[in-house]
């Protein structure tokens, strides 16, 4: 793969602009009263969270998300659209509100009966247009090269190596 | 991959796919079984009632801290069955390297052929080329009776050249070195120094890039010699001539090996300058016939593929070393005619060669390898014959050789 091509997927997150998103999710739960905010970009990488969520493995939320907003724009396409800005899924007790956030992420909304789906809305609606302004500087910052460790990779084979013993 | 400053965090998606039952989530499951609790998530189906997989199998990995950042892997299969191939198309995205799980056994190979192939398909959605993603194939089901032997999985399936595991799944073995692998192949990319550095896997992305700006070795006459062609050259005669060549190998070459290739590659574009003048052509038959002669040393087709691809040799490229041979022959046969008339070989001519090559007739009298030493110095006096060409060759040329490019 072209070294640039690589350096686009690599999705770099910097401390600079995640201090700003994590600002910008607490604001936003503060305001749309939900309980909890999962940001994750569209390859099923959690960013970052904010708010109390409870025997939540966030990794396995984040894949999931991921993968159904990416077969809900398989519905869209067949729709002739590019792609559905929300999704929303209603149950008993709690709900989740997912948002396309910018190109390449997206946010997961966990919310209950102190509020509505439509605060949660709004609400993330404006966060959209926030995040996606850190999200267009961010982008456009020239890629650095990686500060790992040159012996990185050996040291997560032995890594690798500990967890399978026996 | 995702790359957080903020978390010190690395995560990698890595993709198990292959044909239905190939043994996907088998992998996964081992691997959730034998991680520890405190590495591992929940593993996440979502399946069909037959416990097929429906969408994808999701298993997170957390290695905890390495050399300062916390490394993740995420771990997903794609449903093997045909019908679900939108839904594999989905699970591909972002992929950092793809773990092709194929079924050993004979019967399946047509199915291996079309997840591949479908593999394929779904990255180049993407812009990506299969060889170009980091690959791993996993011969699985090695302890099934009719399981095809590694050889014939390769050359049937592997024409990329990725790097492949033997694996037994269903007991486990063969998972984790399946992953490492993976791992290694995704991580090692993330190491490279220079910005310029081409993965370890795409020798052939040398060449592709130094054609952007032509670096050039050697000018003989009026053709310049390019350094990925010298490249090339200096591999295929590696490969041609070497015993045994480990495949994933290139080999480097020193300085002074470097020299002496570029030495033999200018001889040679000296005479087939030479022979273009003297308008001396090997035609298609000659080469055919020469082809044929080298293909006749190996008892079978298998044989033979067995061999090119173990030394990454192209019948083109046996084609252009006949060619190469049939002109070099001609043109001696022209330029040196029969050596019994150029030079008188007298019996003392031949004792002195016999003594001062003793080693050559393992101590043997000369009375008994008469015949032998008679060869040998033919062979000999050709070659000194074919040096002194060459040098006059050279006399007549102009040859410049740019050593700070080699």
């Amino acid at each position: 793969m072209k070294d640039d091509q690589l350096r686009k997927k690599r999705l770099v997150y910097y401390k600079e602009d995640l201090d700003q998103i994590d600002k910008l999710l607490e604001e936003f739960l503060k305001l749309s009263n939900a309980k909890c905010i999962f940001l994750i970009d569209k390859e099923g990488h959690l960013v970052t969270s904010k708010g109390a969520a409870r025997n939540l493995n966030p990794e396995t939320l984040s894949a999931l998300v991921a993968g159904s907003f990416a077969a809900t724009k398989e519905m869209a396409k067949m729709l002739g659209e590019t792609e559905f800005s929300v999704m929303f899924h209603q149950g008993a007790r709690d709900h989740i509100h997912i948002s396309l956030v910018s190109e390449r992420a997206i946010s997961a909304t966990i919310f209950d009966e102190k509020t509505t789906v439509g605060m949660v809305n709004l609400y993330s609606k404006e966060l959209s247009s926030k995040l996606e302004k850190i999200f267009d500087i961010a982008m456009r910052r020239v890629a650095q090269d990686v500060p790992v460790e040159q012996d990185y990779s050996d040291s997560v084979k032995d890594r690798l190596d500990d967890l399978f013993k026996e | 991959m995702q790359i957080n400053y903020a978390k010190k965090e690395i995560s990698c998606k890595l993709v198990y796919y292959g044909p239905g039952m190939s043994g996907k989530t088998t992998n996964l499951e081992v691997i959730h079984q034998k991680v520890p609790d405190e590495n591992k998530g929940e593993m996440t189906s979502i399946a069909t009632e037959g416990d097929r997989t429906l969408f994808f199998d999701f298993l997170p990995l957390d290695l905890g801290r390495v050399r300062g950042m916390t490394t993740k892997f995420q771990l997903y299969t794609v449903p093997g069955q045909i019908y679900y191939a939108s839904t594999r198309k989905l699970v591909l995205q972002g992929a950092d390297a793809v773990i092709f799980v194929a079924d050993s056994q004979a019967e399946k190979m047509p199915e291996n052929i079309e997840s591949l192939k479908d593999l394929q398909d779904n990255l180049a959605e993407y812009g990506i080329k299969i060889d170009e993603i980091p690959l791993v194939l996993q011969w699985n089901k090695r302890d099934l009776p009719s399981a095809l032997p590694v050889e014939e999985l390769d050359a049937k399936i592997n024409w990329m050249k990725a790097s492949t595991v033997e694996a037994i799944a269903a007991t486990g073995e063969g998972v984790l070195p399946t992953l490492k692998t993976a791992a290694s192949l995704v991580l090692d990319r993330l190491n490279a120094k220079t910005p310029g550095a081409p993965p370890p896997a795409a020798a052939a992305a040398a060449p592709a890039e130094e054609k952007k700006q032509e670096v050039y070795v050697s000018r003989v006459n009026h053709d310049q010699i390019s350094r990925s062609y010298f490249n090339q050259y200096c591999q295929l005669q590696y490969r041609i001539n070497a015993k045994s060549v480990p495949v994933e190998d290139f080999k480097k070459f020193t300085l002074e090996e470097k020299k002496k290739l570029l030495e033999s590659l200018i001889n040679y574009v000296l005479i087939l300058q030479d022979a273009k003048k003297r308008n001396i052509k090997a035609s298609k038959e000659e080469v055919d016939k020469q082809v044929a002669a080298f293909v006749k040393r190996f008892n079978s087709q298998e044989k033979l593929d067995e061999f090119l691809q173990s030394r990454k040799i192209s019948l083109d490229n046996l084609r252009n070393e006949g060619t190469k041979n049939i002109i070099i022959g001609k043109l001696i046969a022209q330029v040196i005619p029969d050596l019994g008339e150029r030079t008188k070989i007298t019996e003392h001519d031949l004792r002195a060669f016999h003594e001062s090559n003793a080693a050559l007739f393992g101590g043997k009298s000369f009375d008994q390898t008469k015949n032998e030493a008679l060869a040998a110095y033919k062979n000999h006096m050709k070659r000194a014959l074919l040096e002194e060409f060459y040098g006059k060759l050279r006399e007549q040329a102009r040859i410049e050789i740019f050593q700070d490019k080699l």
